[in-house]
């Protein structure tokens, strides 16, 4: 683990260079550019206050369109980091296989790109809350922890599922219906009132549902989360980074011949 | 990045000399081999097939997997400041050989420890997206090479006027052309202060200024205590860049050492391997027409036609001291010989041959009635042959055509494309055909060419 983390800081003007790369792809030659940051989310957010608000009416009070805002940024930052960094080995294989290349800088670069997209979407949820006058509470300063840890999670996540992609292909559209699966069950735009009380412990057994709850409790409600919870992820995230970097250790040796 | 892990201490010895040589790349026993699976994958599977092996009682050891051993228990040092030229036919290994070095690959058994930082002008733009200028994706190549960024920022002039692209660097490289794209990649590589550079074929590609102009940056790179990997095909460049030639064969090193001396014996195994394939695939093609009853057709492919009174029994060529000969030097001589039989005695017969390049070009033809031969009066069997003192053709391959017929040109025995050889040499002479001349200047003679 210590090898693989000083090699990612070693590497870092590559990380830094890669990720500017990734952030300016994406939205090069589109007209609105980097608006699209804002506006996915912002569509979404529509869609789901609209459906799940005014047809369905699970409830969820006044600020619903802000709470589902809230948790779509950090679910949105958790399935594109993983959707991308699952597959990042297998996409840029030609650079594995054509030069010297460091594998493990490959998904770090795509956790790292969409957070910068998810950091970059939080003023919009800031004016969001003043128009709705949703207090910006002292809480919020508990966020730098929450992106720390809830990168981890994912870097180690990544890291492990991407070695995995190489050698069976099927973890990248396993992983897409796991997490359409995970997002509905997960109290991301339905208030977690309406999970039954037995369920809830399970639900927030999975590390991506609990980490959306806090962003939830932390930027709108104005509320920390329960200790236990917070160490519970926290090990949960560095035994995941643990996890990831020994499956890819063990793995990327193989990587140049398998791709 | 891998440059920098691989910067081990170099290994000291003293040589007999009793000066201390340094050697850059250290390789014990070392090697690579694939595996593959029945689908020609490597290693790939899908978690399918690999649960259906489980179910099967791991019958993982019984699927059908080919073990590809592309380096074989290679031993060697390559001192620093040397200029390696890597020979050898495709798949020998020279590829793979070059991947382990810059740690692309690993080591399936033994060991290989390079000392420095190693430049790979193998893919050339491997890094580069298209969607992004020249300027972009320079900064990020260099990045990848192990520079950082003020470093790549200091040297971004001298390599963008190195390549030559000044006005286009803030164009995406979509726009470029391939030879543009080339030399960015080509000029970023050498810009990268490489302790080992590892060449593979690049220089085939660019206009001949620029190649010139990357010779140039490799000899002076040479001339600084760099070390040198060519991997090439063009023997020429190996003979002039290197110290020393390794030959590759079946992942194994056939011959080591002198340039001119390895590469005259590799070009000798060539030739020869040469021969045996193109005898192969005359015989075979001969099988073939001999399950086709002779008929007056015309085909333009390997064909015989005539009326069999005079047949062709047999065509052999050859040079002046080998027979069976398939492979000539443009110097060389060539002697035909046809082995006829008679079975109806005729007055007016003509025997012809005539030489075609492999893309259907009428090299050469003649007959003995074209050239005012006279024949005695021709009964039973024997010989005619038609000696070429100097071949004189060009590199390429070429099939031979031979045929006996009546001076009213009644077919008797047209064979066509009945023998196939080709022609090698070093010789950088264009078109088909190498006459022999001299060049005079003012009156005196400066040059003669065979």
């Amino acid at each position: 683990m210590r090898i693989v983390v000083s090699e990612l800081w070693r590497a870092r003007a590559l990380v830094d260079a890669l990720v500017r790369r990734h952030i300016a792809t994406r939205y090069r030659g589109s007209f609105l550019g980097f608006l699209w940051s804002f506006l996915n989310p912002l569509c979404l957010m529509a869609v789901y206050t609209l459906v799940f608000s005014h047809y369905m009416r699970v409830g969820g009070g006044p600020n619903y369109h802000v709470m589902v805002f809230a948790g779509l940024l950090p679910w949105i930052w958790s399935t594109s980091a993983l959707h991308e960094g699952t597959a990042s080995l297998v996409s840029s294989g030609h650079l594995i296989t054509k030069s010297m290349f460091p594998a493990h800088v490959l998904p770090c670069v795509s956790v790292l790109s969409s957070m910068i997209h998810f950091l970059l979407a939080l003023p919009i949820l800031v004016l969001f809350m003043l128009a709705a006058s949703v207090p910006v509470t002292a809480t919020w300063l508990l966020l730098p922890v929450i992106v720390v840890l809830h990168g981890i999670f994912l870097l180690g996540a990544v890291l492990g599922l991407s070695a995995l992609n190489v050698f069976y292909r099927d973890v990248q559209h396993l992983l897409a219906n796991v997490l359409t699966f995970l997002f509905f069950l997960c109290p991301v735009v339905y208030p977690r009132t309406n999970i039954p009380e037995r369920a809830r412990f399970w639900i927030e057994l999975n590390p991506l549902a609990l980490v959306t709850e806090f962003y939830q409790m932390v930027l709108v409600e104005g509320v920390l989360p329960p200790v236990g919870q917070l160490v519970y992820f926290g090990i949960t995230a560095i035994a995941t980074f643990a996890l990831g970097v020994a499956i890819h250790q063990h793995n990327r040796e193989q990587f140049a011949e398998a791709l | 990045m891998t440059s920098s892990s691989a910067r081990i201490s170099p290994s000291l010895e003293v040589s007999s000399g009793g000066a201390a040589v340094e050697y850059v790349i250290d390789i014990i026993n070392l090697s690579k081999s694939f595996q593959r699976n029945s689908r020609g994958r490597t290693s790939y599977t899908t978690v399918k097939s690999s649960l259906l092996n489980i179910f099967r009682g791991g019958a993982r050891a019984s699927a059908p997997r080919h073990v590809t051993h592309a380096i074989q228990d290679l031993t060697m040092r390559i001192p620093k400041g040397s200029s390696i030229g890597l020979i050898g036919r495709n798949g020998s290994g020279k590829s793979t050989f070059l991947k382990l070095v810059t740690g692309i690959y690993k080591p399936t058994t033994g060991s290989i420890t390079v000392s420095g930082r190693v430049a790979a002008l193998i893919e050339l733009g491997a890094g580069f997206h298209p969607d992004f200028t020249g300027r972009e994706n320079l900064m990020l190549a260099g990045v990848m090479h192990g520079l950082s960024r003020e470093e790549v920022l200091e040297r971004f002039d001298e390599i963008v006027s190195f390549a030559e692209l000044e006005d286009v660097i803030d164009d995406p490289v979509r726009t470029y052309s391939s030879g543009m794209f080339m030399r960015l990649g080509f000029s970023i590589a050498v810009h990268t202060d490489p302790d080992i550079l590892l060449v593979d074929e690049v220089l085939a590609v660019g206009d001949a200024g620029f190649v010139a102009k990357c010779k140039d940056r490799i000899a002076e790179l040479r001339k600084r205590g760099k070390t040198l990997l060519l991997v090439t095909h063009d023997l020429e460049a190996v003979e002039r860049w290197c110290d020393e030639a390794i030959w590759l064969h079946q992942g194994e090193v056939k011959d080591r050492g002198y340039p001119r001396r390895v590469i005259d014996s590799y070009r000798h195994f060539v030739e020869k391997g040469e021969e045996e394939s193109i005898v192969q695939s005359e015989r075979a093609s001969r099988e073939e027409n001999l399950q086709q009853p002779p008929t007056e057709q015309t085909q333009v492919e390997a064909a015989r036609w005539g009326s069999r009174e005079v047949e062709i029994s047999s065509v052999e060529i050859g040079s002046s001291d080998t027979q069976d000969k398939r492979v000539y030097h443009p110097d060389e001589s060539m002697r035909i010989a046809i082995d006829y039989q008679v079975h109806s005695p005729q007055q007016d017969l003509v025997f012809g041959v005539g030489i075609h390049r492999a893309d259907g070009l009428n090299v050469f033809g003649t007959n003995t009635e074209i050239d005012r031969v006279t024949l005695p009066a021709i009964q039973g069997s024997g010989t005619i042959e038609c000696i070429i003192e100097r071949l004189g053709l060009l590199d390429g391959s070429y099939v031979l055509d031979v045929a006996a017929h009546r001076a009213d040109g009644y077919p008797f025995d047209y064979h066509k494309s009945v023998v196939h050889f080709s022609v090698r040499s070093e010789n950088r002479v264009v078109g088909v055909l190498s006459p022999k001349r001299s060049w005079v200047f003012n009156n005196h003679e400066v040059g003669r060419c065979a």
